[in-house]
């Protein structure tokens, strides 16, 4: 199933196809099973075989893993609830069996077709994680796509010990155009797409410490990627969230009142802000200074 | 919404060895998904089941599908098509793009 080599463009399958050993990815409820929407036809919506999501057990490196890739051109990756019932199955199938979960996230949230059940599904997903957290298993979210992760897809990102962006990833809460909505755009244009990857794309949340390593965009540098995190884990504990809670606070006082994502990058240590931004991820990585 | 099934006559497909299905495309605006399956009652048809967002080209569908049949030797396949308005050439390509993931060893 291949076709391009860059990871943004791949579908969910060759995302998976590419990153794992050769062969060893078996699909958990693949298509021919029609584990489909209950509501969407009910709502005169086409359906999907696998809902939006592809899950299954593989190896990476040798070392075993669960996975999940989210299918972004189907309603925009959006979690309903079968999609959210098979994210949260392969997160617990980590916690039980104490092997590492990796998804890679393509997803604008809730999908509003079904959205009481999507909201309850990705809570179940985030107790997954924690479940996952509490034994120390790791859990690795990984945001390679152009639709990112945003919604609830977004916190169930940063809920995991790891997050790997590229630079077309996206990691936010409210999308750019609910921003827009709710603020003007004159506070916040998300046609400038410039402004959008700046305040939201992998690159400036990587600087920020949101995410923990920047990849290329391809599958060989993502699975490098992950064969870094797969033997590590973060401590979750009432210290660390602290910690976390400072961090937050420090950022929102120091960048609170910028206006220009170039001031942040400036601030974050990158002096050419016009060659980071073309700088691949192992130049861009040199540049940082992260603590 | 619109529904149908159809069957077209079909030359018998030859199944891969440890392939049971295959997949192509996307249910995403002028895409469709279409799955390939085994259907063990008939070697000399292909078993369409067609789900379209957009009624009213049932003529264009029949078109499209039985070119296809009448193209490729697929007797003996279950095709399930979900669709979003995809139009007729999109509808070939993917056909044809399913087909090659059945016939080729890994998936």
């Amino acid at each position: 199933m291949s076709c391009s080599n860059l990871f943004h463009e791949q579908t969910a399958r060759q995302r998976i196809a590419s990153l794992v050993d050769p062969g060893s990815f078996t699909e958990f409820l693949p298509p021919p099973a029609r584990v489909m929407s209950p509501y969407l036809p009910q709502l005169d919506i086409p359906v999907s075989f696998d809902d939006g999501i592809v899950i299954g057990r593989a190896k990476l490196g040798g070392t075993p893993l669960y996975l999940a890739a989210q299918v972004g051109q189907f309603v925009g990756g959006a979690v309903g609830e079968v999609h959210g019932a098979k994210l949260t199955g392969i997160i617990k199938a980590s916690a039980r069996d104490s092997i590492p979960c990796v998804f890679i996230a393509e997803s604008g949230g809730v999908r509003l077709h079904e959205g009481s059940s999507g909201e309850i599904a990705i809570s179940e997903a985030m107790r997954a994680v924690f479940e996952c957290r509490a034994k120390r298993v790791p859990t690795i979210a990984v945001i390679g796509a152009d639709i990112g992760a945003y919604g609830g897809m977004g916190i169930l990102s940063t809920c995991c010990d790891f997050r790997i962006m590229t630079e077309h990833g996206r990691l936010g809460i409210s999308g750019p155009i609910v921003i827009e909505k709710w603020m003007g755009k004159q506070a916040y244009d998300s046609s400038n797409r410039a402004l959008v990857w700046k305040t939201s794309g992998g690159k400036t949340k990587f600087l920020l410490g949101d995410a923990d390593l920047l990849a290329d965009d391809d599958a060989a540098s993502v699975g490098a990627a992950i064969k870094k995190l797969l033997s590590k884990s973060a401590p979750l504990t009432i210290k660390s969230v602290k910690a976390r809670q400072q961090e937050l606070e420090k950022r929102l006082k120091t960048f609170g009142k910028t206006t220009d994502p170039d001031a942040i990058w400036k601030v974050l240590g990158i002096k050419n802000v016009a060659e980071a931004s073309l700088a691949t991820a192992t130049e861009f990585t040199a540049l940082a200074k992260r603590k | 919404m619109e529904k149908f099934v159809k069957a077209f006559p079909s030359k018998p497909l030859t199944w891969p060895r440890g392939k049971q299905w295959a997949l192509a495309g996307v249910v995403g605006s002028g895409n469709l998904e279409v799955l390939f399956e085994r259907n063990p009652k008939t070697t000399d048809q292909m078993d369409c089941h067609v789900e379209s967002s957009i009624p009213g080209y049932k003529d264009s569908w029949l078109a499209a599908l039985g070119d296809f049949a009448s193209n490729y030797p697929v007797g003996g396949t279950k095709v399930t098509i979900h669709d979003q308005g995809a139009d007729p050439i999109v509808v070939t390509f993917r056909l044809r793009q399913a087909y090659d993931h059945l016939l080729k060893k890994t998936t």
